[in-house]
């Protein structure tokens, strides 16, 4: 029954944002009236309440193991945790598209309750994110039902889900996502709101900074917590895979950033609005896009969601619509925006022109990187799979250009060229500096990587740049904008803590007995296999091993698992890490032999903590700029 | 069942003659897709189709072969899909060069318009 | 910003787009239309009576099966290869990773659907033929392999994959 309700509560949301939508276009020509627009904000904020309740009784639905809703029988179960049966809402398609139109209502009517109520721009946004919506809602309620049953009687218990789901960092993971890239729905909506208005003395940029901040922010924590739990989860020791689905989530992040970065030039000096607009656009059609590849299995990936051809061929076509529709508008609309002034060689615009550039060449060759293999199968049946070795080549050049940017850019000016004394005050000891500790650390260190050592000087470029301007603007008492200074010494961490960890970490498989020890290479001088316990846990069976690795005269304890689950008879693998500063000893325990042996698979993973550091470091450099309450 | 192994057999599981192999080794089990998996390499598989092309690598290292000539041995048997490097050559240029090409356009167009 | 260039903004998603869909409508019906012939690998198996494996066998039109006794599948297509080999063509066992003494018992238990067996325990034929699995079958043309299919070989996929390579080559002959 309560299901039934949920459903119709829904029903009826996506009945009163059509009224919404008819009202708004049917008296769209006349004068716009402030008692329609009031009216529509109370239709639109209804409906967006009838979103709220419809997923909150589904969440008691899922609480109370409604096992005659059939997505709730197929990902969820009596035994879990509270915890994660509210996760497995969202653990697939169905549930998961719920919480998207969730975030979406529940973004959207803060934002437009929020704005002022002379904004010019209010009717024409409040249209845009309806759209939105609706596209989003009947999507949902056509194509991928999650409140269908299994009739007459439902199921006896649920499906476990995935024991891999079954961890709070997955579990958050999506949530937080989401409210990312839906954040970044607000901005669009705005954007196209100016585009269609075409009046373009009003100031824009003002009224959805914060709220691009916040998105950004959701976005970068919820890809940063996806590539963690990956790490210490899924025992391969990588983060980053240039998955298909991995990088269909980096094309909105980069975007974002390039929009952030626009955004304040745009307010500030005036200029690059061009950019920021179509940036603005960029992310969302990104989002889309990144919707569809998941959602209809075109491309295999371990993330994927089933396939579905139905449900691919509107996605695509609601994405395909909304991008070249934003698209068109805008393109027409350009002529008229563009600024009085040109962008000045040397400014402070400039590089911030050049960020946007290298940022959409970015986005070009990972879209690249996914659609090729399409391309190619496509029309001569080759198939070719494009992987880690491609992106990093790629993106090598890439950063190093854009690194070298950012030490110049360090001591740019705002719409005039920068000062050439200033110039050579900086970079020429950057590079000196950044050299030597180059070939300090070459000369003790034997490995070689081009590619690792193009990532190395690009972050130390990068980090000695802010530490030169640190120090000089302090001893010259200067203003030091402290939030660009933390993101961009985040992201110098980033480049040189990627590139390390390529460059030094190392594996080994070992094979050994119980009680048995043995001596791996010159730094871990012995690896010693205790014992084995074998234990029965809540709804799992364990083989834990008992490890002492001695590795440069510290001795540390490891303990990999290895689980085979109650309900599904699956069988999963737990990695042992041991954490610390400059290295992560990380062990899992593989098959055992005819001979009763173990075989254990040992990854020395370098620099770990520094790409986790990095990622705060560039959140918190963000916190900070917003705290800046105009430009 | 744990059987009580009646002599040692603690080693590592590939050995290696120099640390030269040994990087090959790993570099290559990186680059080369599980045939089975939906998506991921060799290295972080457990399948037994992994396993076996961990184990011939291995042996073709120790062998003599060369990186290129392991390259074409698992690709005649598993198809050009078994590298995550793409080979450089015909409509792949596209993919390699592409862009860079796109990176030179967007520069020009926006060397001669300075107005956004 | 020029007309081209605002022309371009917009045609390239349209592109894009109209792609995807292609790709999500079309290509999925013809995946499996494209296959590179390739030789036969060389290789020195027995059969289960120990007895070195002929070249000649893999003459002619012949299917070549990859199967084994703990694989579960291998069961659900037996019996529609137990047909295709009664009246339409040869097929070759090629039994992979396997027990001989387990194997023979399920032959034996469930029918012998093969003109040939090849043991190969260690999978090394299965190997050079790129076999991730059981079972997979291949399809032979004088010494040549031109189809390959993974998974049970049913109704579907011998007439959508194997019968038009066949028949393509039966023309060619002609």
């Amino acid at each position: 029954m309560i299901g039934e309700i949920a459903h119709f509560f829904s029903l009826s949301a996506a009945l009163l944002l059509i009224i919404t939508l008819l009202l708004n276009t049917i008296f769209f020509f006349s004068n716009p009236n402030s008692n329609q627009l009031i009216l529509s904000i109370r239709l639109f904020n209804q409906s967006c309440w009838l979103i709220f309740v419809s997923f909150g009784l589904y969440i008691y639905l899922a609480i109370t193991d409604d096992f005659s809703i059939s997505y709730i029988a197929s990902h969820s179960n009596s035994q879990l945790p509270i915890f994660y049966k509210i996760a497995s809402i969202w653990s697939a398609h169905e549930g998961s598209m719920f919480l998207w139109i969730v975030f979406l209502a529940l973004w959207s009517s803060l934002f437009i309750n929020g704005l002022d109520k002379n904004n010019p721009l209010k009717k024409l946004t409040l249209i845009m994110l309806i759209l939105v919506i609706l596209g989003f809602l009947l999507f949902l309620l056509i194509t991928s039902n999650p409140f269908s049953r299994i009739l007459p009687f439902g199921v006896m218990d649920g499906a476990d889900i995935n024991p891999i789901l079954q961890d709070p960092a997955l579990a958050i993971h999506p949530p937080i996502l989401y409210l990312g890239y839906v954040g970044f729905v607000i901005s669009f909506s705005y954007v196209m709101a100016y585009l269609c208005k075409g009046n373009f003395k009003i100031e824009w940029e003002e009224d959805i900074r914060a709220w691009s901040f916040v998105a950004w922010i959701f976005l970068t924590v919820g890809i940063t917590l996806g590539s963690w739990w990956a790490y210490y989860e899924l025992g391969w020791g990588g983060y980053w895979f240039w998955d298909p689905v991995e990088n269909v989530a980096l094309l909105p992040w980069l975007a974002a950033t390039a929009f952030m970065h626009s955004l304040y030039a745009s307010s500030k000096s005036n200029i690059l609005k061009t950019w920021t607009l179509f940036l603005g656009i960029m992310i969302f059609s990104l989002s889309l896009f990144g919707a569809f590849i998941v959602r209809s299995g075109i491309i295999d990936s371990v993330h994927s969601f089933a396939n579905d051809p139905q449900r691919g061929l509107y996605l695509l076509g609601f994405s395909g619509l909304m991008t070249l529709l934003s698209l068109v508008i805008f393109a027409y609309r350009i002529p008229a925006i563009n600024s009085s002034k040109p962008v000045i060689t040397g400014s402070k615009e400039s590089f911030l022109s050049m960020n946007n550039i290298l940022m959409v060449t970015s986005i070009f060759s990972i879209f690249l990187g996914v659609t090729y293999p399409l391309i190619l199968e496509s029309f001569s049946g080759e198939k070719v799979s494009i992987g880690p070795p491609y992106y990093n080549t790629i993106f090598a050049p890439l950063i190093l250009i854009a690194s070298i940017l950012i030490m110049i850019s360090v001591d740019s000016l705002w719409q005039r060229k920068m000062l050439a004394r200033k110039f050579f005050r900086s970079i020429i000891p950057t590079f000196i500096l950044v050299t030597s500790i180059i070939y300090i650390f070459w000369s003790l260190i034997k490995e070689f990587s081009l590619l690792a050592y193009i990532g190395i000087f690009s972050g130390l470029i990068i980090l000695v740049a802010y530490f030169i301007k640190i120090i000089s603007s302090l001893k010259a008492k200067e203003y030091i904008n402290k939030g660009s200074a933390f993101a961009h010494i985040g992201l110098g961490i980033l480049f040189l803590s990627i590139s390390v960890n390529s460059l030094l970490s190392y594996q080994k498989n070992i094979n050994l007995s119980v009680g048995e020890s043995l001596r791996i290479n010159e730094s871990i001088e012995s690896f010693k296999f205790s014992n084995l316990n074998v234990r029965t846990a809540s709804n799992h069976d364990v083989i834990s091993a008992n490890v002492f690795v001695l590795m440069d005269g510290v001795s540390v304890n490891l303990n990999p698992e290895k689980r085979k689950y109650s309900t599904r008879g699956q069988i999963t693998s737990e990695t042992a890490i041991h954490a610390t500063p400059f290295k992560d000893i990380y062990l899992n325990i593989g098959d055992q032999l005819e001979d009763g042996s173990w075989t254990f698979s040992l990854k020395i993973n370098y620099f770990v903590k520094w790409i986790w550091l990095s990622s705060a470091l560039m959140v918190l450099g963000m916190v900070l700029a917003m705290q800046k309450r105009k430009i | 069942m744990f059987l009580i192994a009646l002599t040692s057999s603690a080693e590592l599981i590939y050995q290696f003659e120099d640390q030269q192999q040994e990087d090959r080794f790993y570099r290559l089990i990186n680059e080369t897709r599980c045939p089975k998996c939906t998506s991921g390499s060799i290295a972080s598989s457990n399948a037994p189709v992994s396993r076996d092309l961990k184990q011939k690598i291995y042996e073709l290292i120790l062998a003599g072969t060369s990186d290129e000539e392991i390259k074409n041995y698992i690709s005649e048997r598993f198809g050009a899909s078994s590298s995550y490097k793409p080979a450089v050559k015909g409509m792949n240029y596209f993919l390699w060069f592409g862009p860079f090409i796109f990176l030179s356009l967007i520069i020009l167009i926006f060397y001669f318009n300075k107005r956004v | 910003m020029s007309f081209l260039a605002r022309i371009f903004l917009i045609l390239l998603p349209v592109l894009i787009f109209i792609f995807y869909g292609k790709v999500l409508l079309i290509d999925d019906k013809k995946s499996n239309d494209y296959f590179e012939p390739k030789e036969f690998p060389v290789f020195q198996l027995n059969n289960f009576d120990g007895i070195p494996t002929n070249l000649d066998i893999i003459s002619g039109v012949k299917l070549l099966n990859v199967w084994a006794s703990w694989c579960i599948t291998c069961l659900v297509e037996h019996p529609f290869l137990s047909k295709l080999a009664e009246s339409q063509i040869e097929i070759i066992g090629l039994n992979y990773k396997d027990d001989k003494t387990k194997a023979l018992d399920w032959l034996k238990r469930h029918g012998n659907p093969y003109t040939s067996l090849i043991y190969d325990p260690r999978g090394d034929l299965a190997f050079d033929l790129g076999v991730t699995g059981a079972p997979e079958t291949f399809l032979i043309v004088d010494q040549k392999i031109v189809g390959h299919i993974q998974g049970e070989l049913n109704e579907d996929k011998w007439k959508s994959t194997f019968l038009p390579i066949i028949q393509n080559s039966q023309k060619e002959l002609n």
